[in-house]
């Protein structure tokens, strides 16, 4: 491929990417306050479709993975897996108090603990849960250090 | 030497190739947008299908170990080859056909249902559990619906009494079809929506039940175009009805303006309906639409036979 | 009859397997009877018709005592008969109550699997919420577990289900699903379209919480157990704290009373709204699901103006409410719960009127009375069917003595109902936030509440969203709890799914799961799987 039309195909990439965010949704023990607080990020008031965001069912179809929730033992896997499936580029976002620390449930024998001990994760958004603006807010910057970061430039 | 170049240009930008997949990414967008207002949000921006398709092309293309490559990678090519040649026989952009020949509606609506049969077929291929529900819901829609769009768009053939798509809209370019035929059209448009799988007929697809039912299993460039080919076939059938009904496409203009309005006709039909089960949506249509059509046909051959319309 | 005659009608039918009668509270008896008995005892409660089974609970009395007690409660309004058995540390067992309840499949399995209590003929005895790849013998709920001993999983673990062979065809759905907003794994084998059989599992969110109790002092369980569910937290922590006070027997002031109960009102709402908004994206109805989420935000807002967050409003402390209303509050509650009256009407129109919404309800997933009261259904789901099922009727706790609610049941038994019941049970709920704002008595908002609670136990039952919350907590006089038992509507529900997944279309199963408003993370500080096909 030509040098010159290297950082061009590049660059168009990576608008691509950060425009076109689609995500899926993984609850990996969740009490469901985060899981109902990013159902209302797709409403009217809040609409994420305006980001390019679309709740994808496959993860074969996504390129975020959102989470919520402690990992519980039962959930681990499945959330590994969910994982592996993705495509590359692909980032993972932890959402809530649970998502990045277990939260409330750190006592708790059935939970492993939190997210980033499983998956790497690009982005914590922290609350419990995070308002439906955090959330966004939490993509958004997300989004704006994948256009700028370095990341992008190894990218296949 | 321009008029062996012809083809090509014909194919790679107009009316088929980029001219093609541009009107398909418009026709989605409005689609997109229209739907987010009737739901009271805002909706995607200008550029967002264009970004969609430019990242599922750069996205990494995950094979099924259970898939057969070939398959796996030429069934969409295949998809959106039949569309794109489907496209040389209409008249987009209210020019006329870039080819023309007699019987061409059968055949493009032979290469139109090519985009079903091949995400059939790549269901079946990709074979997880929810890829092969999806394909087989496909399927059945597609007998359900393929049939009575067909008999929908001969209603207007059979007045013209031709079955050459540009010979159908140059005789019927004076008449307003939908006013003699409103049946017809109501067939057509609901047989459009259920060979597109546009809500309330997207059972093939339904997320909440079966994920992405036939495409569940790509990603990235197989997707992309499995996509653009069904903008594209959206476009073409948009055309074909509007050109059959509305009194024939003469120019750019009447194009835009037809075909924009059977669009709103069909998004405002995606918002209001619940989905349909796929027994539910395969009885309806199988019932009705066909006792529809052929109630149409006999009021038109009669009509025929007694006055010349 | 009242309370005092059920209970005294109670004990006289168990008469000839009593050891020991006891009435430790008002409206409550506990009988304790031999292991062997039981199923005489629950079929002669049963045959009177007395009471329904609501949970189980297990206690541990200790190493000294060395012996399990597992107790089993049933409700008949406001009064609560628990039979209590004694057993052995080790290899003690009872007899299954299959039979005559179905929903105690579920309880069985989580009593074996937490304190390693044998139920013979338990129709399905694996496991319910603990994972598949905790050690055998292993036991949480028993004092003398130690978390150390259950390493963090280590590689693939086996599979919950072993693939079928090749004849049948079936449909995972979960634990990832689009569908499902929380995880939870249901595999339905099909004919074509039509489901032929029905397995589930759960677990993935199962925490631990109730032996996480034990662990924390009083004030922290309460923060814990607000979060055993976003969506019907309020309700959780209204009964833990109601039966703390009870314990501590101090008398919460009337004012936190009726806020309590308002807030409670808003949070039904806002469970409804969300429950409307995810059924009708369930059928495919995005539009209704937009426009009630939309709405929803109003009542969202109240509860933020109120309480300072929009989920987990955390409005209850053991002994009263954290945060007062205002009249510039009221005035905005009112404003936006006319706003929802309005707007709920529409709703309700729309799903009693909807051509196509209708095709896809009407007349799916009946269940009868009789079957709704055998399966032992609670919440709207039950009362959908025409049962009068309703704790804030049958057994008014609190406030709801002086602001009662009426209840709203339905014949029709199908999923129309349950959309219909849901609805109207707001508007009902509506007109008593109204009530009470106009009644607000003056007091104080709490009252102070020793750190350590009195021994003893008690039974707290509240009704959240979905159906009866149980709380069996009880306490050794210390600061924490000894034992505190959850038991969730949505355990009970299961079987309402199940049973009629098999014989509808797999288009129905996601409508049918959503129709009896599943709250996976309430129920799963346990584990329920069951198999319906027989096979």
């Amino acid at each position: 491929m030509n040098a010159q039309w290297m950082p061009i195909f590049e660059k168009l990439k990576t608008w691509a990417r950060v425009n076109s965010p689609w995500a899926i949704h993984f609850n990996s023990g969740s009490c469901n306050g985060c899981d109902i607080e990013i159902l209302a990020t797709l409403t009217p008031r809040y609409d994420l479709e305006r980001f390019g965001v679309k709740l994808q069912g496959s993860p074969r179809h996504a390129d975020i993975l959102i989470c919520t929730g402690p990992v519980t033992r039962q959930a681990r896997e499945r959330l590994l897996r969910t994982y592996e499936q993705m495509p590359e580029p692909r980032f993972v976002v932890a959402v809530g108090s649970c998502a990045i620390s277990s939260g409330a449930f750190q006592n708790c024998y059935n939970v492993i603990g939190s997210i980033d001990e499983v998956i790497p994760v690009d982005a914590y958004i922290p609350g419990c849960p995070p308002r439906p603006e955090a959330i966004i807010d939490g993509l958004v910057k997300l989004l704006q250090h994948v256009s700028s970061s370095s990341k992008m430039e190894i990218a296949k | 030497m321009f008029s062996a170049l012809k083809p090509i240009l014909q194919i790679l930008i107009f009316p088929a190739g980029l001219f093609l997949v541009a009107s398909g990414i418009v026709v989605e967008w409005i689609d997109r947008k229209l739907v987010a207002r009737l739901q009271n949000r805002v909706g995607p921006r200008w550029f967002q299908i264009l970004a969609d398709i430019v990242k599922l092309l750069a996205k990494e293309e995950i094979l099924p170990s259970a898939a057969n490559p070939w398959l796996f990678i030429g069934l969409p090519m295949i998809a959106l080859a039949g569309c794109m040649t489907a496209a040389l026989y209409v008249p987009l952009m209210g020019l006329s056909p870039a080819y023309s020949f007699s019987g061409d509606l059968i055949v493009t609506l032979y290469l139109l249902s090519l985009l079903t049969l091949s995400k059939g077929l790549a269901g079946w291929n990709t074979s997880s559990r929810f890829s092969l529900v999806g394909a087989t819901r496909g399927l059945t829609q597609l007998f359900a619906y393929e049939a009575p769009f067909l008999l929908a768009l001969l209603g207007p053939a059979i007045v013209a009494g031709s079955w050459q798509i540009d010979v159908i809209m140059q005789r019927n370019s004076s008449s307003w079809i939908i006013l003699t035929q409103p049946i017809g059209f109501l067939v057509a448009l609901i047989g459009l929506m259920g060979k597109l799988e546009l809500p309330p007929f997207d059972a093939p697809e339904a997320e909440t039940e079966i994920v992405a039912g036939a495409m569940t299993d790509y990603s990235g460039r197989g997707l992309a175009i499995f996509n653009i080919a069904k903008s594209v076939e959206f476009v073409i059938g948009l055309t074909l009805v509007a050109a059959f009904y509305l009194g024939g496409l003469n120019n750019p203009l009447e194009y835009l303006l037809k075909t924009f309005f059977i669009l709103v006709v069909l998004i405002g039909l995606q918002t209001l309906l619940t989905r349909l089960r796929i027994d539910q949506t395969v009885g309806l249509w199988w019932r009705y639409g066909a006792i529809l059509v052929l109630i149409q046909w006999m009021i038109l051959i009669i009509w025929k036979e007694s006055i010349l319309l | 009859m009242n309370t005092i005659a059920a209970l005294e009608q109670a004990e006289k039918l168990l008469t000839p397997w009593t050891k020991e009668a006891v009435r430790p509270e008002s409206n409550r008896l506990d009988v304790t009877i031999a292991g062997l008995d039981l199923y005489a005892c629950a079929a002669a409660l049963k045959q009177e018709p007395w009471g329904y089974l609501s949970a189980f609970t297990g206690l541990d009395l200790g190493l000294e005592v060395g012996e399990l007690e597992p107790l089993y409660p049933f409700c008949e309004g406001a009064a609560i008969t628990t039979l209590r058995v004694r057993l052995p540390r080790q290899g003690g067992s009872v007899p299954t109550l299959y039979p005559l309840f179905p929903v105690a499949s579920f309880f069985e399995r989580e009593l074996s699997e937490m304190f390693g209590i044998e139920v013979t003929g338990t129709p399905d005895p694996s496991r319910l919420f603990i994972p598949d790849d905790w050690p055998v013998n292993v036991y949480p709920l028993l004092k003398d577990f130690d978390p150390k001993v259950v390493q963090p999983r280590q590689a693939d673990s086996p599979r919950s289900f072993q693939p079928q062979d090749g004849q049948t065809f079936y449909v995972p759905i979960g634990p990832q699903h689009p569908a499902l907003k929380e995880p939870g794994h249901f595999e339905f084998t099909v004919d074509g379209e039509v489901i032929v059989g029905a397995r589930m599992r759960l677990g993935y969110v199962h925490r631990g919480i109730e032996k996480a109790t034990e662990s924390q002092n009083w004030v922290q369980n309460l923060y814990l157990l607000e979060r055993v569910c976003g969506i019907c937290s309020h309700t959780h922590a209204t009964a833990y704290v109601l039966g703390v006070e009870r314990l501590a027997g101090v008398e919460t002031p009337p004012r936190a009373q009726a806020i309590r109960e308002l807030i409670a009102g808003l949070e039904r709402i806002h469970s409804h709204l969300l429950w409307l908004g995810v059924s009708a994206h369930e059928a495919g109805f995005d539009t209704l699901f937009m426009y009630s989420w939309r709405d929803r935000e109003t009542v969202m807002d109240i509860l933020e103006n109120l309480s300072g967050n929009r989920v987990n409003y955390s409005a209850n402390i053991i002994g009263g409410v954290k945060f007062d209303i205002y009249p510039e509050h009221a005035k905005t509650i009112r404003q936006g719960l006319d706003f929802l009256e309005e707007r709920i009407r529409h709703y309700l129109d729309i799903v009693t009127t909807d051509i196509l919404f209708l095709q896809r309800t009407r007349g799916i997933g009946r269940i009868s009375r009789e079957e709704a009261a055998h399966l032992g259904l609670l919440g709207p789901t039950a009362r959908a069917s025409g049962v009068v099922r309703d704790v804030r009727i049958e057994a008014p706790y609190g406030p709801y003595s002086h602001y009662p609610v009426s209840i709203v049941t339905s014949e029709a038994g199908d999923l129309e109902a349950r959309f219909v019941v849901r609805l109207k049970e707001l508007f009902v709920t509506i007109n008593t936030i109204r009530v009470i704002m106009d009644n607000l008595p003056e007091s104080d908002l709490s009252v102070r509440v020793p750190r350590r609670i009195p021994a003893g136990e008690t039974i707290s039952r509240v009704e959240a969203p979905r159906g009866e919350v149980f709380y069996f907590i009880k306490s050794d006089g210390t600061d924490r709890p000894e034992r505190i038992k959850v038991r969730t509507p949505s355990l009970c529900n299961w079987t309402a799914v199940l049973s009629k997944a098999v014989g509808s279309q797999l288009a129905d199963a996601p409508l049918l799961i959503a129709g009896m408003d599943p709250c996976f993370s309430c129920n799963d500080r346990m584990i329920t799987v069951k198999r319906l096909d027989g096979k």
